[in-house]
């Protein structure tokens, strides 16, 4: 990481680093990278069971890496790779339907390598991250953004450009739907 | 309390959200005791979510093992990625030109096959005599586009 030491690059904005990446300097990615992973890694971690997490973390920054020189900028970066999650994310999911592996197959897994408590933990993960990819766009994505990435709710109100009333009450739906859906 | 107004309640809101918040903080790990039985049991999926998928934060080291396996995978992939031969040899890699000198060479080859007026060979001669002259026109011809694209190969 010595580049962040560089002058050019004292506590750039994410538009200027991708600025100076489309000029070219494609050690830039590095500190992009660098600030961006935490969050994504716990988004994915979240909704992808633990032995896939880092493989689709990394599927999830070659594809920023590639698209990056498309980047318009209308939207915030932290927003596009949060998009860009969201598609991977589903993209591993429908690989895993297009295999045809049944649905208790993660929940086999989980015991096949674990044993015990660890076991009943793993496969209480995997079924609520199943409930949780379950769920409309919507319900999802409040729930990622409270639980995953820890946002307040005035927080993500004013990312969604709602009231924090009309937020509160998507969580409460939310929650309501996931039960739901653990109940079946 | 029916189910509309429940669904309508923004007291309701607000106390899954404080209690959301205080679980995230780590000061509640069990239903409030005030709630009502369609509250608590909200309050129950959000502990439940909590315990099994709790809040994980990645450290320095870690984030710069991933970062050394993630560099690792690409150059990997960029070294296992094979392109194909039309992307080769008619891909962005070659110029439009010389993509133009193929193609008139091809028409070239075409022509000279099957049209024997365009030879020189005189009237009289006719049959095999014509139809060997062009074909041995057409293999020069695809020897030379062979050589151009040996040259290409070799840069």
């Amino acid at each position: 990481m010595e580049n962040i030491n560089n002058p050019i690059l004292q506590d750039p904005t994410d538009e200027l680093l991708i600025q100076h990446f489309k000029n070219g300097r494609k050690d830039v990615f590095d500190l992009l990278y660098y600030r961006h992973l935490p969050k994504v890694y716990k988004r994915v971690r979240y909704v992808i069971p633990e032995n896939d997490v880092e493989d689709v973390t990394q599927d999830i920054f070659i594809a920023a890496l590639n698209s990056l020189p498309s980047f318009r900028g209308d939207a915030k970066f932290s927003t596009w790779l949060r998009t860009l999650t969201n598609h991977k994310v589903a993209e591993f999911y429908r690989k895993r339907t297009r295999k045809q592996e049944p649905p208790i197959s993660p929940l086999s897994d989980a015991s096949t390598h674990m044993t015990g408590s660890t076991s009943k933990t793993m496969e209480e993960r995997i079924y609520l991250q199943r409930a949780l990819q379950d769920l409309p766009e919507n319900y999802k994505e409040i729930i990622l953004l409270r639980f995953a990435e820890d946002l307040q709710f005035n927080e993500i109100a004013e990312m969604t450009n709602q009231s924090l009333e009309a937020t509160k009450s998507l969580f409460r739906r939310a929650i309501a739907a996931l039960r739901t859906h653990l109940e079946k | 309390m029916d189910q509309t107004n429940k669904n309508n309640n923004p007291q309701y809101d607000d106390q899954l959200a404080d209690f959301a918040d205080q679980v995230m903080q780590g000061k509640q790990n069990q239903p409030a005791s005030t709630s009502t039985d369609e509250l608590r049991s909200l309050e129950e999926t959000i502990l439940r979510l909590n315990s099994s998928l709790p809040p994980t934060s990645l450290d320095d080291a870690s984030i710069k093992q991933m970062q050394v396996r993630l560099k690792a995978r690409i150059r990997r992939e960029e070294k296992n990625a094979k392109t194909s031969f039309w992307e080769k040899w008619f891909g962005r890699n070659v110029s439009p030109q010389l993509g133009l000198a193929f193609a008139v060479l091809a028409i070239l080859i075409v022509a000279i096959v099957s049209v024997p007026s365009l030879t020189t060979v005189s009237p009289s001669t006719t049959g095999t005599a014509t139809a060997s002259v062009n074909l041995f026109i057409a293999i020069g011809l695809a020897g030379v586009v062979l050589i151009i694209l040996w040259a290409i190969r070799r840069k």
